[in-house]
């Protein structure tokens, strides 16, 4: 049996009841560290859960699952995935294949930013689609997530952009070489997405979007000392929100009353 | 230093009309070395007496032992055109008014074709070239390849014919035999000349002609040389014609009547070849009577010629006196200086057509404008062509040509490396120039600054370029080109220190040696080995030698050479293949083709390059190679390394975020091309057609971590689907020898697999010459097989020419070419076997019980291409 485990958004203790049970019963328990963190490492989970883990990296999930699903053949092997296993990750191509060896699995879901996101006072079903905003490099400089943002805002419908994290990437000049080298891992702060996000503005200019718009930044959603910010997309730039992670939401240009005032209590006093 | 000082140097500088840089070019073996010494005799560097006996230019300790040059060697000389010689020139721009004095900055490079990459980087920075054919072996394989280079580096040639002494002496030809072999180089020489240059061209007419005096005959050794003009001069008075006229008679079907003083066009009975009977005959007389010690002959035709022996040469005979006599009469530097002077172009005249062959920028920028009218107020444009070490170990002089500007000693600067582009901030350093030099042979002095047309070298640039690079003033300037090279690093050998603790020693003995040669390559494989590459044996060994001794300073341990191949396809990819990034996320569809035969050379040519405006090329490869136009204005890129022979063309349809992934896709492009899927050795003559593309929604799914690696697997599936093939580098080898080796040859070309396709007699002597097709992997100890399988009297000279499918199918056990990637997957360290299809094309697979699932991708794409046009049709 293969388990994918949604872990929740906060610490140790947001994983679901069932979850910890089956985590305490199987074989095996990988913990995939590289499409989100939670507040806390490693070694906390494992005190609280009170068995160790297998730190799993994208190389390990995206290149050797196939070792891993064969030995769930015979065995209880799980996955433990930060926020909902199926949420903004890419685990689907891991259900596939356990079907075609065979293998039975089983989603446990917990919370995920694209539900805990409302805490922000947006409603989730004014949200349009959801765009990652990836860090740039000298070289590659995307910018078709913010048409989505356009679109999203021209059917006034709130945006949420997950914003880029590198736990354990390959550096680029190492993807074309034999021996792997990492890069420092890396969080995305709202700073630096309203940074770019205002550089594709003042290449686009009549979109409706302006640097004055107003977004809200969001930080450690689900843990103890969350943060949510309102304010321009300009100010966004020099607001600092703390620890990551972090998430930026565009709201819709209309918004509902009730949305208004519950995000008022997120503005800065000036 | 007799004759003159730096500052006298200096001063002549200013005077760019009076400039002539030029290159002495040669096969092998035809004196130039010989012939340069003579020149600098001349000019007054070394004293007279030992002309032909020092190799002047030959600086370097094996140089001398071997009697070959390596290096380049650049010497400047100062000379004097007369009064009467100074009307022969025409051209306002070759004479600066009331000026006699004439510096000659000369570049004596390598014969041997191991060193083209030197010759090359010779031409870069001289406007003419003095191209020296031995009479005796006439024009030879690297005569024509460095011919052919200089003329597309629009270098204007003159020629002499070398070694008349051996024609004479040797051979005892006949006047009208020689006359006969004169003709034929200098056709020869023409039809070369002609093949290249096109008459109407920016450099207008090139060609060679004796009776116009661009070209001179004589012998380096005997430091004697005469053009058509210096016997004009002795018979204009006698004749009571005017010199011009007589230099028109003098040569080709003009025949001259001694009784009836009458000037024919034929031959007849008692008529004589002009040539033959005022050139030839005076000096056949004077050989024959002192090498036949007519003693009382000698006395009358020295007053005749007006030659006065001085008293210690009074009791010389022989041969001794025979030297003595003709370099009195026709002094060589003398003759070859006028013809230097005359005919060679100043950089004011050169750099007008060579800008646009020479500046990467627009052609009216500031920087082009400079180079055009050689303006030494204009901004500084240099380009440094090699580096030559100084006795500083590890450090460099940067040796090249300032084609605008001054460079000054002090002067801030930009460095651009050949990877700079205008705009970016990589490889280009703003930084001092220490200190600017002259370079002359085995001396360097220091000078204040140098303006352009003239050749230096800088101190202090050495750390911020590798071989070559352009450093100027003007902040918006774009790179000067680089070099082509004729010749490539074919041949290569893994080298480690016999002691491991030296390792450090032998890396930063690699730089170094990468510094010093143009076109060696130092490479540090993955694996660890460091491989040094170089155009044949001979080259590899002298570069060995200099890293043993000079570079790393420690004993080194060397493989046996090996050869490189480069990785093809013989057929279209058999299936389309499709890989997916490792997230599963994003699916690349594509397919590999051979490029059609002659489009790779093109690359390679640079007649179709990736800085080419898009649409002029794909003109080109649609008219010459009936490419579809649409797709051949798509190509995304040229690999390996940015300009190689293999292209990635787009050959899909509306696929959205296509150019957010083009970075990645042309990075894992590069990786593949670099490092081919049978033996990780180059692509050599790939298409890649990229049909489809599905992506992820989401940008971050589909960085260059997902794409790059999957467009490398894509790739690797669509070479093994397509007869992935090898390729081996083959020679072009020319073999001169008597009749009675030629079986010889052919026994030893047969056992290595070479081929003869032109055999012929070097007309006027018993010599062959054969030429072949010889792999460069059968070349090993080929010399010495050669000489031994012919009693010593083949010399071969190898050139690489071209590629070549090895034949046979590399995926089949026991084939040559399975051997050879078995060998070359070893010696990298790869696993043994064949790659394994499997991992680098993935399945598509659809839901259980799902609909539509067999569908094949070129039927999606074509329901996708149908829907796009129905919306555009509506």
């Amino acid at each position: 049996m293969f388990y994918l485990i949604g872990l929740g958004l906060g610490d140790a203790k947001d994983i679901t009841v069932k979850g910890l049970e089956i985590v305490r019963k199987c074989d095996k328990v990988f913990l995939e560290g590289y499409t989100s963190i939670l507040t806390v490492g490693k070694d906390v989970l494992e005190e609280y859960y009170g068995r160790p883990l297998v730190l799993a990296d994208r190389e390990l999930c995206e290149g050797a699952i196939d070792d891993i699903l064969l030995e769930a053949k015979d065995a209880e092997v799980a996955l433990l995935v930060v926020g909902d296993p199926l949420g903004a990750t890419t685990h689907t191509d891991m259900l596939l294949r356990a079907k075609q060896f065979g293998v039975k699995t089983q989603i446990v879901h917990n919370a995920s930013i694209m539900n805990a996101v409302s805490c922000c006072g947006l409603q989730l079903y004014n949200f349009g689609e959801t765009v990652s905003i990836p860090y740039w490099t000298e070289t590659w400089k995307p910018d078709s997530f913010f048409e989505k943002i356009v679109a999203n805002y021209s059917r006034n419908l709130h945006t949420l952009c997950l914003l880029d994290i590198k736990v354990k990437e390959p550096t680029e000049e190492s993807l074309t070489k034999k021996v792997r080298q990492y890069m420092d891992p890396k969080f995305m702060s709202v700073k630096e997405a309203a940074e770019q996000l205002v550089q594709i503005i003042e290449n686009n200019p009549d979109t409706g979007i302006s640097k004055n718009s107003t977004a809200v930044g969001l930080s450690r959603v689900g843990a103890t000392d969350q943060q949510i910010a309102v304010m321009s997309l300009d100010a966004m730039r020099s607001f600092d929100l703390g620890p990551p992670l972090h998430s930026l939401v565009i709201p819709a240009p209309n918004l509902h009353p009730l949305e208004m005032d519950y995000l008022a209590q997120f503005k800065s006093p000036s | 230093m007799v004759n003159f000082t730096v500052d006298e140097i200096r001063q002549m500088m200013d005077k760019k009309r009076n400039i002539r840089n030029m290159s002495v070019i040669a096969h092998v073996d035809h004196g130039k070395s010989t012939l340069t010494d003579s020149l600098v005799s001349k000019a007054g560097i070394i004293a007279g007496a030992r002309a032909g006996e020092t190799r002047f230019t030959d600086t370097r300790k094996d140089e001398q032992d071997r009697c070959i040059t390596i290096k380049s060697t650049a010497i400047s000389m100062y000379f004097e055109l007369e009064e009467k010689d100074l009307v022969f020139i025409t051209n306002a721009d070759q004479r600066e008014k009331n000026e006699k004095g004439f510096l000659i900055n000369l570049i004596d490079s390598p014969g041997h074709v191991d060193f083209s990459s030197e010759v090359t980087a010779a031409l870069r920075v001289t406007d003419g070239a003095l191209v020296v054919v031995d009479c005796v072996s006439g024009v030879c394989v690297q005569t024509e390849t460095v011919l052919r280079q200089a003329i597309a580096e629009r270098i204007k040639p003159i020629l002499f014919m070398n070694k008349m002494d051996r024609a004479l002496l040797e051979l005892q030809l006949e006047a009208e035999e020689l006359y006969q072999t004169f003709q034929r180089i200098v056709e020869n020489v023409n039809v070369i000349i002609a093949t290249y240059n096109d008459d109407g061209g920016p450099m207008g007419e090139v060609r060679v002609d004796p009776s116009k005096g661009s070209v001179g005959f004589g012998s380096g050794l005997h430091g004697w040389a005469f053009t058509l003009k210096q016997f004009s001069e002795m018979y204009a008075d006698k004749f009571k014609i005017d010199l011009v006229k007589l230099m028109n008679r003098l040569w080709g079907e003009n025949f001259f009547n001694a009784k009836t003083k009458k000037w024919a066009k034929q031959k007849d009975n008692d008529n004589k070849r002009s040539f033959c009977m005022y050139v030839l005959d005076p000096i056949y007389k004077v050989f024959d009577a002192i090498m036949n010690f007519k003693k009382e002959e000698i006395d009358g035709l020295l007053t005749k010629i007006g030659v006065t022996i001085k008293h210690e040469d009074a009791d010389k005979d022989g041969k001794a006196l025979l030297k003595v006599v003709m370099r009195s009469w026709l002094p060589a530097g003398e003759a070859l200086l006028q013809m230097i002077a005359i005919h060679l172009p100043s950089p004011v005249v050169a750099q007008k057509y060579r800008m646009e062959m020479l500046y990467e920028g627009p052609h009216d920028d500031e920087a082009a404008i400079g180079i055009k009218t050689c303006d030494p107020e204009a901004p500084l444009m240099m380009y440094v062509s090699k580096m030559v070490p100084t006795s500083d170990k590890g450090r460099f002089y940067a040796f090249g040509r300032v084609f605008s500007g001054k460079v000054i000693t002090g002067q801030k600067a930009r460095i651009m490396g050949p990877n700079f582009t205008p705009g970016k901030k990589e490889d280009v350093y703003e930084k001092t120039i220490q200190r600017t030099i002259l370079m002359m042979g085995r001396y360097v002095e220091a000078i204040e600054d140098v303006p352009c047309g003239n050749i230096c070298g800088l101190v202090g640039v050495d750390q911020f370029l590798v071989k070559t690079g352009t450093i100027t003033t003007f902040k918006n300037a774009h790179n000067m080109k680089v070099m082509k090279f004729s010749v490539s690093p074919v041949v290569r050998v893994a080298v480690e220190p016999k002691n491991p603790a030296d390792l450090p020693k032998l890396v930063e003995g690699l730089k170094r040696l990468a510094k010093s040669d143009p076109m060696v390559q130092c490479i540090n494989e993955e694996s660890g080995e460091h491989i040094v590459a170089g155009a044949g044996e001979l080259h590899l060994e002298i570069c060995l030698k200099d890293l043993e001794e000079d570079h790393a300073c420690i004993p080194i341990k060397k493989s046996d050479p090996v050869v490189s191949y480069r990785e093809t396809v013989a057929e279209e990819s058999d299936q389309m293949c499709l890989s997916k990034s490792p997230n599963k996320h994003n699916r690349l569809f594509m397919k590999a083709q051979p490029m059609p035969e002659g489009l790779p050379e093109d690359i390679d040519d640079g007649k179709v390059n990736p800085r080419d405006d898009f649409k002029t090329r794909a003109r080109y490869l649609t008219d010459k190679y009936e490419y579809d136009v649409t797709e051949a204005r798509k190509i995304w890129c040229f690999g390996p390394e940015g300009t190689g022979p293999n292209i990635m063309v787009d050959c899909s349809k509306g696929v959205q975020y296509l150019n957010e992934i083009k970075d990645s896709v042309v990075a894992g492009f590069q990786w593949a091309a670099k490092e081919g899927v049978m033996a990780e050795e180059n692509l050599r003559g790939v298409r890649f057609n990229i049909y489809d593309v599905t992506l992820h929604t989401d940008a971050i799914h589909r960085g260059g971590g997902q794409i790059i690696p999957t467009t490398r697997r894509c790739l690797y599936a669509c070479l093994l689907t397509a007869q992935p093939r090898l390729m081996e580098p083959v020679y072009l080898c020319e073999i001169q020898c008597p009749e009675v080796a030629v079986g010889g040859i052919y026994g030893v070309l047969n056992r290595r697999r070479g081929h003869v396709f032109e055999e012929s007699q070097v007309t006027g002597t018993p010599m062959f010459v054969v030429k072949a097709y010889l792999p460069v992997n059968e070349s090993f100890g080929f010399t010495a097989d050669l000489r031994s399988n012919t009693g010593g009297q083949a010399f071969p000279q190898c050139v690489f020419d071209h590629w070549q499918i090895l034949p046979g199918d590399p995926c089949e056990p026991n084939t040559k070419p399975y051997v050879v990637v078995q060998e070359t997957r070893k010696r990298k360290g790869l696993k043994e076997g064949l790659p394994d299809l499997t991992q680098y094309l993935d399945k598509l697979y659809y839901p259980i019980g799902g609909f539509a699932h067999k569908q094949s991708v070129d039927t999606t794409r074509m329901c996708r291409r149908t829907l796009i046009s129905c919306l555009s049709d509506a």
